[in-house]
Order: C-alpha cells, then sequence, then structure tokens
C-alpha cells in the first residue's frame, strides 16, 4: 500500500467574537449607540432651559425660537425636559430589565430541569398569569414604597421575570435532550455545571433578544406608571408624567406638551425592538 | 394536579369517569370540561389567597386616607373597628374566605359600595371596550401578518414589518392621546373623549353597544359605537401587533408546509391554499387572542381612565392608588376568575379545531 499524502494544516480555532462585526448586526450597533448617546445627552448635554424651573410668564407657548419644543402648562421647556428623562427613564428601564435577567434566568435554568420541581415552579408561575399585571405593579411599587423612585423596577420585574423563566425553560427542555448534555452527562459534570457551563450558553442568544424587548416593555410600563403619577417625584421630568401634563390639553389643540415626550419615548421603544429584531434574525440564520 | 388522597367510593367514581371519556369524542370533551371546571375553584383560591396576602403586607393605614386631614385620632380608631382592621391575620383571612364562599366580596373603604355591586356596573363596559379592540386587533393584525408571511423577505414583508414594529413600539396611551389630538380635535370626526355615550343620553347602563344593538335602538347604538371608536381602535393598533407577530410566524411556517406544497402542485387556486394555510395557521394565533383577552383585563386600565370609561380597569386603578384593599382584591379574583374562563375556553375551541391535540 502507497501511503497517501495527508494534507495537514493546523486547526484554526474561529475567532469567538467575530460575529459581533457581521453586517446584520449593524442596525444592532447603530440602535445602541443611539439609546447611549440619548442617555448621555439627558445628562450631561447642556440644555438651553433649566428643565426643573420654570418660566411662570409663558405657560403653554407653542413651539418656537427660544422654546423649541414650547413649554407646558406650569412653564416648564418641554425639549430640555424631554432630553433630561432620557437619562432618567433609560437607565431605569435597563436596571430594571437586567434584574429581571438575573432572576428569570436561573430560575428559569432550575425550571427546565428533570423532575417534578420545574413543573411546580412553573405553575406558581402560570398562577401569575392570571393576575392583572398592571394592579399587581401598582400594589407592589406601593409595598415598597411609592416615594423611592427606584421601586419601579419591582413593577417591571413581575412582568418581566415569567417571560425570561418561560423562555429559558422552553429553550432549556428542548437542549436537554442534545448529544452534548448527554456527553456532559457522561463524564460526571454535575446539574449546575450542566445548566451553566452547557445549557446557558446555548440559549444567550434568545436570552439576549429577550432583554431588548423586556427593555422596550419596561420602558412603556415606567411611562404607564408615571401617568398615572408614580414614579419621579414632580418638578423631575419623566416622559410619562410629561404625557400626562399636557394630556387635558389634547383635546384644545395644545399638542406639543404630550406629543414630544411620546415621541421620544415610541423612539427608544422602536429603536430597542429593531435590536431584537436583528438579533433574532441573526440567531434564526446560524 | 394529581389527587392521591384515598377518598372512599373514589374508584368507582373513577370507573363512571373513564366509562363517559370511553363513550366517545364527544364524552373526551365532558370530562374534560369536568377537570378543568374542577380546576377552577382551586386556582381562585390560591389567586384570592396571595391577593388577601399581599395586599395584608401593604404598608399606609386606609383609615387615615379615608378621614382624610381633619380626622382625629378617634375617627381612625373608629374606622379601625368598624373595618375589622384590628383583628390578626388569620381571623381577617378567615372572614375573607368566608365572605367570597357567600359572594360577598367586601364593601369600598371610600364609595361605600358592595364591591359584587360595582363590578357588575362596570364589567360590561370593560367587556365591550376589550371585545371591540381584540376584533380590531384580530382583523389588523392577522391580515398584516399573513400578508408579510405571503411575501416572506420580499419588500410588502419588509414594509409590513416595518409597520408592525411602529404598531408595538406605541404606548396605547399615547396612541390614544395622538387620536384625540387629530381625530377629535382636528377631524372633529369622534365625540369627546369622556365616557360611554353623550351626555344628555338616557341613563343607560351594562352592555350599551351588545344592548342597544339587540333593542333595536340605533340611535343609541350608534352614539355607544362612536364613543367607542378611540379607545378602541387606539388599544386595537398597539394589540394588533402582537396577533400580527404571531400571525406571520405560524402562517409562514404553514405555507411552506408540505400540505400546502402538495395543494398548490393540485392546481388549486391561491384563496383556497391561504384558507388550508390559515386553518394550520389558526391555533397559535387563536391562543394568542386568549393570551391578550387576559392581559387586556386591567391592562386597557390607563386607556379606559383617560376615556372616563367607568370600567372595572379604571376602577381598580383608582381603587389601588387610594389602597382601597376589598376593590383590589375584587378586581383581582374577577380578572383571574375571567382569565381562568377565557383559557378555558381557548383549550376548548383548540381541541375542537385541531384534531391533533388530544383532550387528555
Amino acid at each position: 500500500m502507497t501511503s497517501v499524502p495527508v494534507e495537514t494544516t493546523a486547526y484554526k480555532r474561529p475567532a469567538r467574537f467575530a460575529f459581533l462585526l457581521d453586517t446584520t448586526m449593524i442596525p444592532v450597533w447603530i440602535g445602541v449607540a443611539v439609546l447611549v448617546a440619548f442617555t448621555l445627552a439627558g445628562a450631561f448635554l447642556p440644555l438651553p432651559h433649566n428643565p426643573t424651573a420654570p418660566d411662570v410668564n409663558i405657560p403653554l407657548a407653542g413651539p418656537m425660537g427660544d422654546h423649541w419644543f414650547g413649554t407646558d402648562l406650569s412653564g416648564f421647556d418641554v425639549f430640555s425636559r424631554v432630553i433630561r428623562a432620557a437619562s432618567r427613564d433609560i437607565p431605569l428601564a435597563l436596571i430594571g430589565t437586567l434584574a429581571s435577567l438575573a432572576a428569570g434566568v436561573p430560575l428559569g435554568l432550575l425550571a427546565s430541569g428533570k423532575g417534578k420541581l420545574g413543573e411546580r415552579i412553573m405553575r406558581v408561575t402560570d398562577i401569575f398569569q392570571a393576575f392583572p399585571l398592571l394592579v399587581l405593579s401598582v400594589v407592589l411599587v406601593s409595598l415598597a414604597g411609592r416615594s423611592n423612585q427606584w421601586n419601579v423596577v419591582w413593577a417591571i420585574m413581575i412582568t418581566n421575570v415569567p417571560r425570561f423563566m418561560r423562555l429559558v425553560r422552553s429553550e432549556g427542555l428542548a437542549l436537554r435532550e442534545a448529544r452534548f448534555v448527554e456527553a456532559a452527562h457522561a463524564i460526571g459534570a454535575t446539574r449546575g455545571r450542566i445548566a451553566f457551563r452547557h445549557i446557558l450558553p446555548n440559549v444567550a442568544g434568545v436570552i439576549l433578544v429577550q432583554v431588548s424587548l423586556s427593555a422596550a416593555y419596561a420602558l412603556v410600563v415606567i411611562a404607564a406608571l408615571a401617568f398615572i403619577g408614580i414614579g419621579a417625584p414632580p418638578p423631575e421630568p419623566s416622559w410619562g408624567a410629561m404625557i400626562k401634563s399636557g394630556f387635558s390639553e389634547l383635546a384644545n389643540g395644545k399638542w406639543w406638551v404630550s406629543i414630544f415626550p411620546g415621541l421620544a419615548i415610541f423612539f427608544c421603544v422602536a429603536w430597542l425592538n429593531v435590536i431584537a429584531d436583528a438579533l433574532e434574525a441573526k440567531i434564526e440564520k446560524v | 394536579m394529581q389527587l392521591t388522597l384515598d377518598i372512599p367510593g373514589r374508584k368507582a367514581l373513577k370507573g363512571r369517569v373513564d366509562a363517559i371519556a370511553q363513550s366517545g369524542p364527544g364524552g373526551r370533551l365532558i370530562v374534560f370540561l369536568l377537570k378543568r371546571v374542577t380546576f377552577i375553584p382551586v386556582s381562585l383560591f390560591v389567586i384570592a389567597t396571595i391577593a388577601f396576602g399581599i395586599l395584608f403586607l401593604l404598608p399606609g393605614d386606609p383609615a387615615v386616607s379615608i378621614v382624610g386631614d381633619t380626622g382625629t385620632p378617634e375617627d381612625i380608631a373608629r374606622i379601625h373597628a368598624e373595618l375589622g382592621l384590628d383583628d390578626g391575620f388569620w381571623t381577617r383571612y378567615g372572614n375573607y374566605l368566608w365572605a367570597i364562599l357567600h359572594g360577598d366580596l367586601g364593601t369600598s373603604f371610600f364609595s361605600q359600595q358592595k364591591v359584587m355591586t360595582e363590578v357588575g356596573r362596570y364589567l360590561p363596559n370593560t367587556l365591550e371596550l376589550i371585545l371591540f379592540a381584540i376584533v380590531i386587533a384580530f382583523v389588523i393584525g392577522v391580515a398584516l401578518g399573513s400578508f408579510a408571511a405571503y411575501f416572506r423577505r420580499r419588500l410588502p414583508d419588509n414594509i409590513a414589518r416595518v409597520a408592525i414594529t411602529a404598531m408595538q413600539s406605541t404606548p396605547d396611551f399615547f396612541l390614544a392621546g395622538v387620536f384625540i389630538y387629530v381625530i377629535f380635535y382636528l377631524a372633529g370626526a369622534a365625540p369627546a373623549p369622556a365616557g360611554r355615550m353623550r351626555i344628555d343620553s338616557l341613563d343607560q347602563a351594562g352592555f350599551l353597544l351588545i344592548g342597544n344593538f339587540f333593542h333595536g335602538r340605533w340611535y343609541d347604538f350608534w352614539d355607544a359605537l362612536q364613543h367607542m371608536f378611540l379607545p378602541g381602535v387606539s388599544l386595537g393598533i398597539v394589540y394588533a401587533s402582537y396577533f400580527a407577530k404571531t400571525a406571520r410566524a405560524s402562517m409562514s411556517r404553514a405555507l411552506h408546509s408540505h400540505q400546502i406544497e402538495f395543494a398548490r402542485a393540485c392546481g388549486l387556486r391561491e384563496p383556497l391554499v391561504l384558507r388550508y394555510a390559515f386553518s394550520t395557521a389558526r391555533t397559535p394565533i387563536l391562543t394568542y387572542g386568549a393570551i391578550l383577552f387576559g392581559v387586556l383585563v386591567g391592562g386597557e386600565a390607563v386607556v379606559e381612565t383617560i376615556f372616563t370609561w367607568q370600567g372595572v380597569g379604571q376602577w381598580a386603578l383608582e381603587g389601588s392608588l387610594k389602597l382601597d384593599v376589598p376593590v383590589m382584591q375584587g378586581f383581582i379574583l374577577t380578572a383571574g376568575a375571567i382569565t381562568l374562563g377565557i383559557y378555558l375556553l381557548l383549550d376548548v375551541m383548540v381541541g375542537m379545531l385541531d384534531p391533533r391535540i388530544s383532550l387528555d
């Protein structure tokens, strides 16, 4: 027998984070950049007017040279307040989402195990599905204390933790049957190790999609709660509270007080949804 | 839920149930329904207990907000005694459950009305709004989603997806505000955003839309429909995005299935092919509809408040801001019962529409 020359090339490990620079990731990066820029602008940009000091001489002035977005009933400058509110509402939504992630993912992994425990955990979350979430949010924020605006995080968690759990569990249950989990089990990996080292990295993609969807939802929850008067204390700007402050004037044709903060929410939520869509398309492809 | 208690006669009962189940497909449905219906009180008990527990922990004294700033400590003590707020946890929990079993959800701290009466007054308004919104959401969403699925990965799909993302990104109360400005103020095409009917209308209550329709009072029906338009459409458009997403996913799966390929190979016309595709895609859409219905009970509270709709959502939201405990408990129980009922209905409908799903 003649020996066949074997072509040997050194095995090259594929670059781990190369996908981050993929063209399909462009919308994701633009979205992240826009949201970060908006937040930083709210925190550091020199504003044309003091967002918490009203100019009482010109209440309800329409958009014009000096006040780009007009002024509201008390004479606050709408533009300055819309920008400043970004530095409060966006980080709050992010903190709420990360808190939901930190609670929901381990619980979901725990529930994706074989046996009765998983079933029981999911029964409990099923019952929560029958609860009216908005009223429950109001109750929870009241439990934690309405005076502290950061307690809105609890309201975000009550809506988002079950979603993370359900997602991680359904993905995890499918992965349980995979060959690599069997292999890990065969070499004696503990359950915790299988969950965190083998299952978790494989659900990371869907979790990331859910993070941006949850952040979008959190922004809406924050706005809805601020709209009914729960959240930032009055002189501090918050988009939901700003919509509320101009709402009664909408029927009289004074649109700018409510519409501009509403558009700001729409803008941020839409970018978060675009990020989620792009990430989802990315996962589908692989 | 497994019953493992050794109840005398349990075997005999089980035998009889099995006999009904084996008597045909209708029998299976009856047994399935029985099992689910018996589970509902258990779920409601759990919901009531959690609601009681959470609200028991609530800080803040309702007596203080009832008497207001002018109240003396004696007033507060008197109200405490009246409402039984000084009793211990178990006494109050026991009284609460006992009252629920007798159909008594308590009395509102503020309006002094029976919670049951208030639910009866406000619930029809909410149910009509939700039904109207769900129908609009379903029509817009399923049409848009199927359209996107049919032209998947082509230009119409991309346009539809932009529309879906835009709809999904709008808070419903903000859209309501935009509509109030554009449709009420600018176009003058809708009545003032206050209440269910014109102010000088007869003092009607209950299912205004359905009631006036069946009584043939067309003028009142038209009035109620006009008032329904703004809140219903703002909710409908926002929630249509969820229907659209589900419809797009399940329709594109259905359109790429073997049976649709076969239907096309047989030379069936496209409308018929679409109808077949829809019949495989409808189960997830229906499921989503039921979930949305549950979400909307209470989820439309802010929109109700905007339009002074006098529905259970507005009632519960105002109650929870004032820490009106019986109102909150009553609402949580009502919403829970409606959600459980809807899910039961869903399971029955899915079981009848999709023969692949067995009712066990």
